[in-house]
């Protein structure tokens, strides 16, 4: 069978099925996604904060919210006045 | 140099891509000997090119193993499979082996990928990224890390959605979901085994905690803290994104243990602990490092002079074996404890605690071998059938062992064995023609 190339994910969506495993976990990143930028858009926060304002776990903040800064959608700003947490910024946001 | 053979002869199959298998390769093929190196990972370097630095002189460790595994992705005596295993070899005559090789689907197509990460920009899923010890989040399609060798994407195909955007966006159409598992039959004079070390899980310690509480890491998750191209921007509690204040560093973690079968010592976590206790001080000047540790094993070269340098820096040091470590509100663990030297019960509380986890054979080594028995020692690493005057001879004529496939042992011991082990291979090569 001829597979036209740039479109081969068809040919294989064709003979493989995507578990919804993945689908879940993709749907939880892009809410998880959406709530920290949501947050982080009205203005800079630490993770106790960001805990506080998007109730979820804060391990599972720190995780996606280090995702986001590796792709960067946010930065690290500076740390606060206790030297214990940094602050976090949409990235070029000011 | 990665290649197309299906069916081909080399002087020496090599197992495994990292450090040792990489200096056995060099070895062998500046010699003019035809190597094909195969590799499970998707890029060769193992565990040390994800280190941040090395014991005992603080050297950068991409710095010393970057150099080596570009050329070996570049030599034109070695042909190189990432992303592939061996799954049998027969002896077929006195000095030469059939070697059945599969290499997986990396679904792009090496040869053209420029490694532009346009790919992994667009791909929307994010799973763990198994190279920053899951503390953070990787694409389905990805460059496995920045020095990767060959730098080239892959795509995980367990974890992709078939969405098609990677596809729509790769400028050069490298990537290909149509690529299935390619098996390859090669004969080879002989086999070098470099399969290197699995390291402990401890999850097989309940009582300390890990997987339960976030502020209990592995020292490579330490490790990957500190190295510069780290998941976070500094370090962190994983738990909460803290900067820890206190960490305790517990020795031991599944070595020298016979409750977890596992009663040997594993040679390096005391040094690589001790580095890493001074890195720390060194990125966190106001924190307190304490190391808690049966016996400190400083045996090699420098060692002990870098244990006192550590010692002058201020890290603790408490002869202490670790009971239990339970987790209090605020997200600090409680170290149960019995100070052996005055052989009570303490207790001490820490922000972080890291297990210096110990070093496990990779069984996988036994069960390439179809028709001639390759001997393991008592705790499953290869048997050198004559350790004090051919340490690389195995119970195999004609297959030699490297680095870490043959016990425990630091970088600078798996080049040395990586040499001897290419050394001896040479030699038999030589007699054989
Ligand atoms: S097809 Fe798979 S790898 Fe490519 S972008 Fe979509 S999810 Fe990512
Ligand atoms: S977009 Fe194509 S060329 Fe660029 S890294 Fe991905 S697969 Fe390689």
């Amino acid at each position: 069978m001829e597979v036209e190339k740039g479109k081969t994910f068809k040919y294989l969506k064709d003979k493989r099925e995507v578990s919804s495993g993945v689908i879940e976990n993709l749907k939880y990143f892009n809410k998880m996604k959406k709530m920290i930028i949501g947050a982080l858009t009205e203005s800079k926060m630490t993770i106790p904060q960001l805990t506080k304002k998007i109730n979820m776990p804060e391990s599972e903040i720190v995780y996606y919210l280090m995702t986001l800064v590796k792709y960067g959608y946010v930065q690290t700003a500076e740390v606060d006045d206790m030297d214990e947490y940094f602050y976090y910024k949409i990235k070029n946001n000011g | 140099m990665q290649g197309r053979i299906n069916h081909a002869s080399f002087d020496t199959l090599i197992i495994g891509g990292g450090i040792a298998g990489c200096e056995a390769a060099l070895n062998l093929a500046n010699n003019e000997f035809k190597v094909l190196l195969v590799e499970k990972d998707l890029s060769i370097g193992g565990k040390m090119i994800l280190l941040s630095k090395v014991f005992p002189t603080l050297d950068c460790s991409a710095c010393i193993t970057t150099p080596k595994v570009s050329e070996v992705s570049r030599h034109p005596g070695i042909m190189l499979f990432t992303g592939s295993e061996v799954k049998k070899i027969v002896r077929i005559a006195y000095n030469n082996f059939d070697a059945t090789v599969v290499k997986n689907p990396r679904y792009v197509i090496a040869e053209d990928c420029t490694g532009c990460q346009l790919c992994e920009e667009a791909c929307p899923v994010i799973v763990r990224d198994q190279y920053q010890m899951d503390l953070v989040g990787r694409k389905a399609a990805y460059i496995p890390f920045i020095i990767a060798s060959p730098r080239i994407a892959a795509i995980d195909i367990e974890n992709c959605t078939l969405c098609g955007a990677c596809e729509k966006v790769c400028p050069t159409n490298c990537i290909d979901f149509t690529q299935e598992p390619e098996e390859y039959q090669v004969t080879v004079k002989t086999v070098v085994l470099a399969t290197g070390f699995k390291l402990f899980d401890p999850l097989m310690m309940p009582r300390y905690g890990y997987g339960l509480y976030k502020n209990v890491i592995t020292s490579m998750q330490m490790e990957r803290q500190l190295a510069p191209t780290r998941p976070f921007n500094t370090i962190l509690r994983p738990g909460d994104g803290k900067v820890p204040d206190k960490i305790a560093y517990v020795l031991c973690t599944g070595s020298r243990d016979a409750t977890v079968e596992n009663p040997i010592c594993s040679q390096i976590c005391c040094m690589y602990s001790i580095k890493q206790a001074q890195l720390l001080m060194g990125a966190l000047p106001m924190a307190d490092v304490t190391i808690y540790y049966i016996n400190i094993r400083s045996f090699g070269k420098g060692f002990e002079e870098f244990y006192e340098q550590a010692k002058g820096m201020g890290v603790n040091f408490i002869k202490g074996k670790i009971g239990r470590i339970s987790e209090k509100e605020n997200g600090n663990m409680m170290l149960r404890y019995e100070d052996i030297n005055k052989g009570i019960v303490k207790e001490s509380e820490h922000d972080m605690v890291v297990l210096s986890v110990g070093v496990l054979a990779n069984q996988d080594t036994a069960t390439f071998f179809s028709n001639d028995e390759l001997k393991l020692d008592p705790f499953k690493f290869v048997y050198q059938v004559d350790s004090f005057a051919s340490p690389a001879r195995t119970s195999i004529d004609g297959v030699f062992v490297a680095g870490t496939a043959s016990g425990p042992m630091d970088i600078p011991d798996s080049i040395l064995s990586a040499g001897a082990a290419s050394s001896e291979a040479i030699g038999y090569l030589i007699q054989k023609q």
